[in-house]
């Protein structure tokens, strides 16, 4: 199956969920 | 010999273009915070306030402005593969599902089903009507009713691919929605002010009126938290629609030819926007309490959301071209135009009826 940018963006999305759910990344380092 | 050799290098090529141009995005992404930072605090001549411009107003401007300048120097065209804009917009998307409970979802959903119905079917049909009488070729036809009734590039890539239209006729769309889209990005939240407009119902008005995604959110990230949440709402439910006019248009003209397959229904679920599940589902981790308002996993969450919208809204501003304009003449322009102001008048109309009236929503 091909990954499509849809797809892509669910993962990337949930990637990035994942790691700030564990606590691994700081707010400050993100602030816009 | 020379195909098999010229082949992988056109997609080095590709490659490299991808991440020198993801990199220029990021580094204009940094120039967008560093401007949006300094002036948010100052008052601007005329006594505005700074904070008035918002970021999308920012990356949007300074993607024109480098999208200038890489023409002029002829690289735009190797850093387009890194300009992700539908990409990036669509994490963000997922990112904002984070800090939506479920029940706000559920119930602006409702809203925006109904609203997605009757807006899509009274401006497809209209421009339907309107580019009939300018004379504009079935094909276009099709793909600019379902741009402006729908969700601009995406829907246009849709029904382009059901309608069998040429190549040229979806660079046209596209490149028509994207000049529209972002003057009224900047111009929608400044209406909306004068007029004092609750910011769910300016939410539902931008998801119903703006034409693509990014200029969506940007219209509501400028007006404020509320609206931008609505706005993403209003709009993927109508994007969800992809399909279903897609099916029907592949019916179609099917029926018209009278040669070609049946569509079947699994083109619904084909143009499906996958996104939508993901922020469906950060929606629920939000109302379960997964993500927490405490946590600072929801802190980082909406940060780097706002990182994924800037990329967004600068490639907007990287990939707006009017070349394209020349190649096929004016009507379709002045079509595009009529039908426009046409949907931002009928949708200011239903988002005060639904989103003011019956199905208010309290963030």
């Amino acid at each position: 199956m091909k990954l499509t940018e849809d797809w892509l963006s669910v993962i990337i999305g949930f990637g990035i969920i994942i790691v700030a759910v564990l606590g691994v990344l700081q707010p400050g380092w993100f602030a816009f | 010999m020379t195909t098999t050799t010229a082949q992988p290098s056109a997609e080095k090529k590709n490659t490299a273009g991808f991440f020198i141009g993801l990199a220029v995005v990021i580094v204009l992404c940094f120039v967008t915070r560093y401007f949006y930072n300094i002036v948010k605090p100052m008052t601007l001549p005329g006594g505005i306030p700074g904070k008035v411009l918002e970021y999308p107003i920012w990356a949007a401007v300074i993607g024109l402005i480098f999208n200038w300048v890489f023409k002029k120097t002829n690289v735009h065209e190797r850093l387009t593969p890194g300009f992700k804009t539908e990409l990036f917009l669509k994490v963000g998307l997922i990112l904002l599902g984070g800090k939506v409970s479920f029940k706000v979802l559920a119930t602006a959903a409702g809203g925006a089903i109904i609203q997605g119905i009757i807006m899509v079917t009274c401006v497809y049909f209209f421009s339907w009507w309107l580019a009939g009488k300018f004379g504009l070729p079935d094909t276009l036809r099709a793909v600019m009713s379902t741009a402006v009734s729908i969700c601009g590039v995406s829907a246009a890539i849709a029904s382009a691919g059901a309608v069998l239209a040429k190549k040229e006729e979806i660079t046209y769309v596209t490149a028509l929605v994207i000049v529209t889209a972002l003057p009224l990005m900047v111009i929608a939240p400044l209406i909306a002010r004068a007029m004092d407009m609750p910011e769910a119902v300016a939410g539902a008005w931008f998801g119903g009126n703006v034409d693509t995604t990014a200029a969506v959110v940007g219209a509501g990230t400028i007006y404020g938290e509320t609206a931008e949440t609505i706005a993403s709402i209003v709009k993927q439910t109508q994007n969800v629609l992809i399909g279903v006019v897609a099916f029907f248009l592949a019916y179609y003209f099917v029926a018209k030819e009278g040669e070609g397959e049946r569509p079947s229904l699994s083109i619904i679920w084909q143009r499906f926007p996958k996104f939508v599940l993901g922020f469906i589902l950060a929606s629920l981790l939000f109302t379960f309490g997964v993500i927490s308002k405490d946590n600072t996993s929801y802190k980082v969450i909406q940060n780097i959301k706002a990182w994924f919208f800037c990329a967004a809204f600068v490639c907007m501003g990287l990939e707006l071209s009017v070349a394209e304009f020349k190649k096929m003449g004016w009507n379709p322009v002045i079509v595009y135009l009529i039908v426009t102001l046409f949907n931002t008048l009928l949708a200011l109309g239903i988002s005060y009826l639904i989103f003011g009236w019956l199905f208010p929503v309290n963030l």
